[in-house]
């Protein structure tokens, strides 16, 4: 199934034993045994029990706040509100590895005087039960006075409009201007437009956010919690006042985050809490709680304008994308880059004009959520080629053929990516696998979609993204990895045994990760941006390295060979050219231990680093290097009650080099089940403001019984960046799915619901209405 | 979220109607089924009665029976149940497509029959096939048992003419005739564990060449799920024809008074009735001849 060409050599000296091989994950055991504790089942004697009280307005002025019959209420512990904090703001940039934070973007902690939001923290109880906490919230008398909010992007944007963000609401924006679009028009024989909306969507992770949080002998603010980065730390400690060395944060190994778990929330509510009343404090959320919680998906508007040759090649591509921030900056500049930069998709345009722009709004915040601004592109993108390929009468998979970036081709920013770009032969295996098309019976149709996609990974080069990570041997020859990857249920961890073992010789199941602790685990930056296995990985990667490089040299002086002749396997050392020349791996480290030989090395990987891209341009390069591949999707659709069940399901993906099987299925899988349910059903709906799907009852992921098995194609051009030439594959698994959907639908019918979810009404009324139009 | 009860589980269904003798309201007791509804609502509102009794051991309460041209279910039978049994399908078949449709399996497992009729809810899956196979309901108190047709036992939104002294003990119907056959279809927004927009139902029974039963039942589309009557009688005595089924998907729609809501709108839901009236009508009268 793999295919195993390589466009890169692989490593020297190493003969994959353990990569790629469809090895069980070493978190796996914990999990199926029940072993594995959620964040939320760590207690502590005499802990204290958290809630937060919450503006039920989204855009009000706060005129009296009196907590005095809370704070009195016997079996309560504390109540803070804005006048109890030191601070008083937090920041909600991402938790760089540089110490760089971005100005003037800070969220209050707690409302002062101006409500942004829906939701917005007001107050926090700690109690000794959850029950007298939320007796306690009930006992807090909060006056809100309504004042106008703006509840749409376009609105936002005129001069007149409540101002929620700066002075003209815009969070950020940005522009491509690569060759000259007028002169592509000019040159195009058929032009397209069409405008595509995206909605907000919720995570739904599976654990709520949830923490554990103690002053220890040291005065240091510990926190456990479920969480994708660890290195919110020291936006804590800025919070809370303390230095950076005094708060120490752990993660669980499960939970589920999918962008959701990135930016500070319960953390800081709970060491705000825990220093305050010196007890260990439990903040869990519910699952509504959860809704109103954290930061949701951007909900992007895209105008695409695109030109074609008669043979099908784009001549020009102009491009408009609003996405929405909501209140607070957050990801919102981030993500909206991605969005830009992926913004006329896989495909070689030489004539390219993008505006692109982020509009604060008072509903709620966005942040980042898996592929990250290039999903939403994708959206716009791939629907664009399918409506082109009809106005054009071309096959969408041979109009895709022509315009496809090649390997070495320059993308809209310019850049032109070194790594293998085999986005035809993606589409090609996965196309291929839908088959045939069932023949229609009665009112039901059936359809095929496809989608093709490029998303970077890794962080913008000018975030200057670094990873450390440790490896050690144990004098039984077995292993230690130590990384601050946090992992809350992809693989992470088993992924950097994985490495270790492959470079060390020693079976994946003998190595020991400690992951997730800001203060003992060197540091790795976040599960996001589709760096873990790239960041992390390279960081163990270069330690174990280093190790086997001492230990291959002591043993080459053992064996009278040279360094290079020297291999590890099966927890033995030996020489390549003749292997009956061995020794158990565990005598060599005790001759290594009595010599002082160093079994132990702290690396650092350091992605490239690079200068922002040109602001008038938008050339230059933005991320270190690009995944590409692609899903196809087969649905039939009942025309009459608009109903979509999709029958198959397909991604293929290069992935460079593939790690472990199991967890790239898993990511492939999870991310194109989100696809379905943010193509088909899912809807955050906030009227004026208000959250009108407050509860999964309202907000509709997809269930087993909606999901047909999912296919994974995975294809290894062995030309990434990340370890053995591994490509991130975090988030592209979900990039093109919900495209790919939205594309088989439009196929089934014949018609083209713009708007996202693709609800069984809005298909019905397409249907309809293409039939009144004849 | 929390609020607090005391669970009464008894083994004797007098001791239950005991317990439940005294309720005024539901407020004070309320019976307990599988909790699928009960337990959510006391979580979403943080109210809940001060006692709860369960049905779960009270002995004969839970299966299926056939006797005397009669099919009854105990208040305790679980939708479950009835897809584990065989001779569903030859006396209510679509009970068994609303069972098929209903929840996701854990749900399934836990939730009663009864519960479904006795949460009021309009887009209960279970009530449009019992209204349509012509079911009736037996409630008894500690002073009497009374059977009331299921047609007349909702009042309205959540409301029903069970008194909160009264446990729902039995649900029976009639097995259908010879040359008869029904249908329910559920639309919702997704496969699984999902709020019905609509729910249709039908049962079509012929005798020398006319319809000579005909029930349509309408889920989610009214505060409480009912019979489309004036729809009913379009087709009734009548030898059906596609001209006459259309009539009667039209007075269906007509019949539909819908609201908007987070999964549908109004205007959609009424066009989907006369969707599904005339597609499963159009099955049931085919499936006959
Ligand atoms: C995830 C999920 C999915 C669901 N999907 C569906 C679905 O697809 N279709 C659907 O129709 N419903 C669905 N429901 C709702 C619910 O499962 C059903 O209504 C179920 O039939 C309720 O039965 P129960 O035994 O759990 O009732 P309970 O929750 O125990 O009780 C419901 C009400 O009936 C009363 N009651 C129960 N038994 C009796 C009795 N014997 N006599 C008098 N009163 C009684 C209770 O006091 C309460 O008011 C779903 C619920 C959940 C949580």
């Amino acid at each position: 199934m793999n295919k195993m060409d390589s466009a890169v050599p692989g490593e020297q000296n190493v003969s994959y034993r353990q990569i790629g091989k469809p090895r069980t994950r070493i978190d796996s055991p914990g999990k199926v045994f029940g072993k594995t504790p959620y964040a939320g089942d760590y207690v502590m004697p005499n802990m204290l029990h958290a809630k937060v009280l919450r503006s039920k307005l989204p855009s009000a002025r706060m005129t009296r706040l009196d907590v005095s019959k809370a704070r009195d209420l016997p079996g309560v512990a504390c109540v803070l509100t804005y006048k109890d904090l030191k601070i008083g703001t937090v920041a909600t940039d991402i938790p760089a590895q540089t110490g760089f934070r971005r100005r003037d973007t800070d969220q209050q902690i707690l409302v002062d005087e101006i409500v942004r939001y829906q939701g917005e923290p007001i107050a926090l109880v700690a109690a000794e039960s959850v029950e007298i906490a939320e007796h306690a919230l009930s006992l807090i008398e909060v006056e809100l006075e309504p004042v106008p909010g703006v509840y749409d992007v376009f609105e936002a944007q005129k001069p007149d409009a409540p101002k929620v963000f700066g002075d003209d609401n815009i969070v950020a924006s940005y522009k491509v201007r690569k060759g000259d679009v007028e002169a592509g028009f000019a040159a195009a024989e058929t032009i397209v437009e069409n405008t595509f909306r995206t909605q907000y969507i919720e995570h739904a992770f599976l654990e709520p956010e949830v923490g554990l949080g103690w002053e220890d002998e040291q005065g240091v603010i510990n926190i456990r919690t479920s969480t994708q980065a660890v290195e919110t730390f020291r936006y804590i400690a800025d919070a809370i006042g303390i230095p950076h060395s005094k708060v120490r944060i752990r993660g669980a190994l499960v939970g589920g985050g999918f962008g959701g778990k990135c930016d500070v929330t319960v953390e800081l509510y709970i060491a705000l809490l825990t220093l305050k009343t010196g007890r260990p404090v439990r903040l869990g959320y519910t699952r509504e709680d959860s809704f109103y919680g954290h930061g949701k998906r951007h909900p992007f508007i895209i105008s695409h304008k695109t030109g074609f040759a008669k043979d099908g090649r784009i001549t020009a591509s102009k491009i408009d994308i609003t996405s929405e921030s909501g209140p607070y900056a957050f990801m919102s500049p981030y993500v909206l880059m991605y969005a830009t930069e992926a913004g006329p998709g896989p495909y070689l345009v030489d004539n390219v004009h993008i505006d692109s722009r982020s509009v604060a709004t008072n509903n709620m915040y966005t942040s980042a959520f898996r592929g990250f601004g290039a999903t939403q592109a994708c959206i716009a993108y791939e629907q664009q080629m399918d409506e082109a390929a009809k106005v054009l009468g071309m096959d969408p998979i041979e109009l895709r053929r022509i315009n496809l970036l090649k390997t070495g081709d320059a993308i809209a920013t310019g850049f032109e990516v070194q790594s293998a770009v085999w986005t035809e032969e993606c589409m090609d295996r996965a196309w291929a696998a839908l088959g045939e098309k069932p023949k229609d019976e009665g009112a039901i149709r059936y359809g095929h979609g496809i989608a093709a996609y490029q998303q970077g990974y890794g962080r913008m080069i000018w975030l200057h993204d670094t990873a450390e990570g440790w490896v050690g041997v144990e004098m039984d020859g077995t292993v230690v990895v130590r990384s601050g990857m946090t992992d809350i249920g992809a693989g992470q961890t088993s992924s950097l045994a994985q490495i270790a073992g492959e470079l060390l010789g020693v079976d994946m199941m003998d190595i020991t990760v400690y992951n997730s602790d800001s203060s003992t685990t060197p540091l790795a930056g976040t599960s996001s941006a589709t760096r873990g296995l790239y960041m992390s990985g390279n960081a163990v990667r270069n330690a174990a390295t280093a190790v086997r490089n001492r230990l291959a040299a002591r043993a080459a002086q053992h064996f009278g060979v040279a360094d290079s002749d020297i291999d590890f396997a099966d927890s033995r050392v030996f020489v390549a050219s003749d292997r009956e020349k061995s020794l158990p791996f565990k005598e060599l480290i005790a001759t290594c231990a009595s010599e002082g030989i160093h079994r132990s090395e702290l690396a650092i990987f350091r992605a490239p680093f690079g200068d922002w891209i040109d602001p008038e341009t938008g050339q230059g390069q933005v991320h270190p290097d690009y995944t590409y591949g692609a899903h196809a999707v087969q649905v039939a659709v009942d025309t009459e009650t608009g109903e979509v069940t999709i029958l198959k399901s397909v991604g293929a993906h290069d992935v460079g080099q593939c790690v472990n099987i199991a967890a790239v299925e898993g990511q492939i899988e999870g991310g194109v089940a989100q696809g379905h349910g943010y193509a088909l059903s899912e809807e955050l709906i906030y009227k004026d403001g208000c959250l009108v799907t407050p509860s999964l009852s309202e907000y509709l992921c997809p269930t087993s019984m909606d999901s047909p098995r999912i296919e994974c194609i995975i294809l290894e051009s062995r030309s990434g960046l990340g370890p053995f030439g591994a490509k991130g594959i975090g988030e592209p698994g979900h990039t093109p799915a919900a495209s790919a959907v939205a594309n088989a639908v439009a196929d089934a019918i014949g018609a083209r619901v713009h708007d996202f979810p693709l609800t069984p009404e809005k298909i019905a009324r397409a249907v309809s209405a293409t039939r009144d139009n004849g | 979220m929390y609020a607090n009860f005391d669970l009464l589980v008894p083994d004797e269904l007098d001791q239950a109607l005991t317990m439940i003798g005294g309720a005024k309201t539901a407020e004070d007791c309320a019976p307990l089924g599988g909790g699928t509804n009960l337990v959510v609502d006391m979580r979403a509102s943080g109210k809940a009665p001060a006692a709860l009794v369960s049905v779960a051991r009270l002995p004969g309460l839970r299966g299926i029976t056939i006797a005397e041209g009669t099919v009854t279910l105990g208040a305790a039978t679980t939708v479950s149940d009835l897809l584990r049994d065989p001779r569903m399908l030859e006396v209510g078949a679509a009970m068994v497509d609303g069972s098929r449709v209903f929840a996701g399996q854990m749900v399934r497992n836990t939730a009663t029959v009864a519960g479904n009729i006795c949460c009021g809810s309009p887009a209960a899956d279970l009530v449009p096939p019992l209204l349509a196979l012509g079911a009736s309901v037996t409630l008894r108190s500690a002073g009497g048992e009374r059977t009331v047709p299921l047609d007349e036992y909702f009042t309205g939104y959540k409301t029903s003419v069970r008194r909160p002294d009264e446990l729902l003990t039995s649900i029976s119907w009639p097995v259908p005739a010879e040359n008869s056959a029904s249908r329910f279809y559920k639309l919702g927004r997704r496969k699984g564990d999902a709020i019905t927009m609509v729910g249709v139902s039908v049962l079509v029974g012929m005798k020398d060449g006319v319809c000579s039963e005909v029930r349509i039942a309408l889920g989610a589309v009214g505060p409480c799920v009912f019979r489309a009557k004036t729809a009913e009688t379009v087709l009734k005595g009548k030898a059906p024809s596609p001209e006459l089924v259309e009539q009667a998907a039209r007075k269906a729609m007509e019949e539909a008074a819908p609201i908007d809501d987070v999964r549908a709108t109004g205007a959609y839901r009424k066009q989907q009735v006369q969707v599904l009236v005339r597609r499963l009508l159009n099955q049931t009268i085919e499936s006959l001849s």
